[in-house]
């Protein structure tokens, strides 16, 4: 049918009715039943209900390769395939709800606990489960009629329109920022949000057409201008410098338009942000594959309390470490990121012979050890043991209180992000980042080129150890007390997820990623316990649609923009295009060299 | 020690892989100033021997000094400080870097810029950035322009078989060295650009005064560029000496085309 196999159809009906069912079964239609994004019908958990059904027609309509050649599949062929999987999942989605209303609900309750009465009317539409089935099919089949379009659709209506969609959909996640941005801008909001819930009709519209009309605007003449805009500000300085003042202007002023409790959310991105930063240079520069990262985020926090005089908390009431100094946090900080570096040498020593998998086990384990004393007897006596420390410092200076002020602690933490961006670009833009990149791309001709590998893998621990350690200081500073919950190997997980999402080797990468990461499931209290649900749909949408990352760094998407643009002249077989291709590309359009082609 | 040195001298070097004999007792030299090539059939050892010349493996017996001084034990990166820079028999850039920053990565051990110096761009180290970049641009000129202009911003990937060859020898030159190993340099590619290599050979010698130990099937360059052939076979000397001396040796004519029928 259209160019897809039956079976494709089938296999991807049934893993979108699958995934539907999947989601009932976690509990995310209840969770976000009542989560409204426009007006009060288009909630988050109905979309939902269609989402399934629309990426799986997304992806059985994709391109196929039939004897060495693309081909692509019509628009018509397209609709009727995302219709018949859609129809195709909703059977099995409607065939399970009919199966559980008959079985009873209760009974399956005992087992899987997200199975209730309400998610039986939510997926009914308040109907019951004959009479509103047919709802659920028809909206899952317009689903897949739906993937279908904005795979198969000409690029100049599909593009717009996904993007005003996703703008809509996006914006309506984030009701609860956008209208305080509003109203501290002095601006109304009430038009285009409804109080305390999503977009009005009326302001969905309108954020769609200025979304689809910017990126049309953006797409025009083929993607010249897109094109364009991306070489200048990827290449000239003044313009590189300018969106660097912009993102920092942007940053700054951020919390204050937000408010304290969103800034908390900030505050704890911009640590992830830290973590990432430092997390990058070992996995992203030097490549080597660290997942006990948490080590150094654990250690700069205790020993931040330690340093400052923080208490261990006792049964007894609060007691004094065994080792402890009271120190100004400023200078503190120093001394921690120091001792960090030591520790990145001793947990960089062991591993340095070991490549790939295995130092990434190894890493894990050492990190595992890290966490487990943390909460051990064995050194309570230092830093508290599974009661912890508190009273740590609240690195007090001007007045500005770091510790129970969100705003102020942003900003503490956007200097010290600052300095360890600043320290990362400047690196891996000097002798000492070509060698890590020659490194990560062949570590054994790197050495037969004269880099001692050894030299620059423990660069890379102690370097990405001290800045780790930072981000444990200030998440220190940030929360006042420490328990070893807060240093498990999530902290490792999400760190690594940060940087990989936001594209490894990638300064901005790491800003981004830690936003989409930390920064959305902080701002939708609902997301919050499905965090490493989403951190895990995150990390295998990104390896499959986009595997450098969302940002990726400067050389990798030179090059796959170089290949895109060759495609794009290739498939089109027109002479003069090619030619235009040629003359934009300095290596001659097509990925092959003038002097071959003579 | 007051002879006049080898550039390059191993005497009996042993290297095995489990029960399989890969070298064994291998002496030879390498003068200053010489081409000297490398022949033998497929696992004769060659590409064993300069493995284990260049670090990447250690010997399991023998000595192995260069300019006078043991080589044996020291990692890779060391030897190539000394003053050796090899080639792979297949190719081994860095695909993702550009063509200049694969040749600047040569110049890595011939400088010393650190952590501070990187962080705080220390004038020492900008002068240092802009003679890495002078150095490695003098190496890719070495190839004329094929590797020069326009090419220097793109990735190593983007470049044909030929002139990844190219720009390894390139990087290899970055490196500053002494003595020069070339590992099957032309395999792969067409008559002209074999021919091309082999002035480049004599060209690595007469003109930036290197020494060139080359590993090569092609007899036509083995003949137009050797001073001295050394024939392996089942890791040992079978031969050395003039290129005519080596090519009618018995042995090697043995080792290449089998024994007559032995009964």
């Amino acid at each position: 049918m259209g160019g897809v196999p039956t079976r494709s159809i089938v296999r991807a009906g049934l893993l979108g009715g699958a995934g539907a069912i999947y989601v009932a079964l976690v509990g995310l239609y209840t969770k976000f039943a009542d989560l409204e994004l426009v007006g009060e019908q288009v909630t988050l958990g109905r979309v939902l209900i269609v989402a399934p059904a629309f990426v799986a027609a997304y992806a059985v309509t994709r391109p196929r390769v039939v004897a060495g050649e693309r081909h692509l599949v019509a628009l018509r062929g397209g609709l009727a395939v995302g219709a018949l999987s859609g129809l195709i999942g909703a059977g099995l989605f409607a065939a399970a709800l009919w199966f559980a209303d008959w079985f009873g609900v209760d009974r399956i309750r005992e087992v899987f606990v997200a199975i209730t009465e309400p998610l039986v009317d939510f997926l009914t539409f308040d109907k019951g489960v004959p009479a509103g089935l047919p709802i659920l099919i028809v909206l899952c089949a317009a689903g897949g009629v739906v993937g279908g379009f904005v795979r198969t659709a000409p690029a100049a209506i599909r593009r717009p329109a996904s993007a005003g969609v996703l703008a809509v959909i996006l914006l309506g996640l984030l009701q609860r920022i956008i209208p305080i941005v509003f109203v501290q801008l002095g601006f109304e909001a009430d038009w285009l949000y409804e109080r305390g819930a999503g977009l009005t009709w009326f302001g969905g519209l309108i954020v769609f057409v200025v979304a689809a009309a910017a990126n049309a605007l953006w797409n025009q003449d083929g993607g010249r201008t897109r094109e364009r805009v991306r070489r200048n500000v990827g290449k000239a300085p003044a313009a590189k410098v300018g969106l660097f003042v912009a993102i920092l202007a942007i940053m700054t002023i951020l919390p204050l338009l937000l408010g304290t409790a969103i800034s908390e959310v900030l505050g704890s991105v911009m640590i992830y942000v830290l973590l990432g930063l430092g997390l990058n240079i070992v996995v992203g520069y030097a490549g080597l594959l660290d997942l006990g990262y948490v080590a150094f985020f654990a250690f700069g926090a205790y020993t931040t309390g330690l340093l400052t005089g923080a208490f261990l908390n006792t049964t007894t009431g609060a007691a004094t470490p065994a080792l402890s100094a009271d120190l100004n946090f400023y200078v503190a900080v120093w001394i921690v990121a120091l001792l960090a570096a030591g520790v990145g040498l001793l947990i960089g020593a062991p591993v340095l012979r070991l490549r790939g998998d295995y130092l990434a086990i190894v890493t894990l384990g050492l990190g595992e050890i890290v966490s487990v004393l943390t909460a051990s007897k064995w050194a309570q006596p230092l830093i508290g043991g599974p009661q912890g420390m508190r009273g740590v410092t609240k690195a007090e200076v001007f007045g500005l209180n770091f510790q129970d002020n969100p705003q102020h602690f942003y900003y503490l933490a956007l200097a010290f992000v600052l300095l360890a961006a600043f320290v990362s670009w400047r690196l891996s833009t000097s002798r000492i980042g070509r060698a890590w990149n020659a490194m990560r791309e062949d570590e054994q001709v790197a050495d037969a080129m004269g880099v001692s590998t050894t030299k620059f893998k423990l660069l890379a621990f102690a370097l990405g150890g001290a800045i780790g350690s930072m981000g444990g200081a200030l998440f220190a500073v940030s929360i006042g007390s420490l328990t070893p919950a807060s240093f498990e190997i999530t902290v490792s997980i999400t760190a690594l997820a940060v940087v990989i999402i936001g594209g490894l080797g990638s300064i901005p990468g790491v800003l981004v990623g830690a936003l989409v990461l930390i920064g959305l499931p902080g701002l939708l209290r609902e997301f919050e316990e499905y965090r490493p649900l989403i951190y895990g749909g995150a990390l295998v949408a990104i390896m499959i649609l986009r595997p450098q990352g969302l940002v990726p760094n400067v050389r990798r998407s030179r090059e796959l923009e170089d290949e895109e643009v060759s495609q794009d002249a290739w498939s089109r077989d027109a002479k003069g295009e090619a030619e235009a291709v040629a003359a934009v590309l300095p290596g001659g359009g097509l990925g092959v060299e003038r002097e071959d082609l003579e | 020690m007051s002879a006049p040195e080898h550039l390059l001298e191993l005497r009996d070097v042993a290297k095995h892989f489990g029960g399989l004999y890969a070298l064994s007792g291998l002496t030879f030299h390498v003068d200053p100033g010489e081409i000297v090539s490398v022949i033998g059939p497929n696992g004769a050892g060659k590409s064993t021997m300069f493995n284990v010349v260049t670090g990447l493996y250690g010997p399991d017996d023998g000595s192995i000094r260069f300019r006078g001084a043991n080589v044996v034990g020291l990692a890779p990166n060391q030897v190539t400080k000394l003053g050796i820079a090899r080639t792979f028999q297949t190719v081994h850039l860095f695909p993702n870097m550009t063509i200049l920053e694969n040749a600047m990565v040569g110049q890595h051990c011939r400088t010393r810029s650190g952590v501070f110096g990187s962080i705080f761009r220390l004038p020492g180290t900008r002068r240092e950035e802009q003679r890495i970049r002078e150095r490695a641009r003098e190496s890719l000129g070495f190839f004329g322009s094929r590797l020069a202009g326009y090419r220097e911003e793109q990735p190593a990937s983007a470049l044909s078989y030929a002139n990844r060859r190219r720009l390894e020898m390139a990087r290899a030159l970055a490196t500053e060295p002494a003595l020069v190993m070339l590992d099957e340099p032309t395999a792969g590619m067409n008559p002209s650009e074999t021919l091309e290599l082999r002035d480049h050979i004599v060209r690595m010698r007469d003109e930036l005064g290197l020494t060139v130990l080359v590993i090569e099937h092609d007899m036509r360059v083995v003949k137009g560029v050797s001073d001295r052939v050394v024939a392996l076979d089942y890791g040992r000397k079978i031969a050395e000496g003039s290129y005519d001396e080596v090519a009618n040796d018995p042995q090697v004519i043995e080792a290449y085309l089998g024994t007559k029928a032995a009964g």
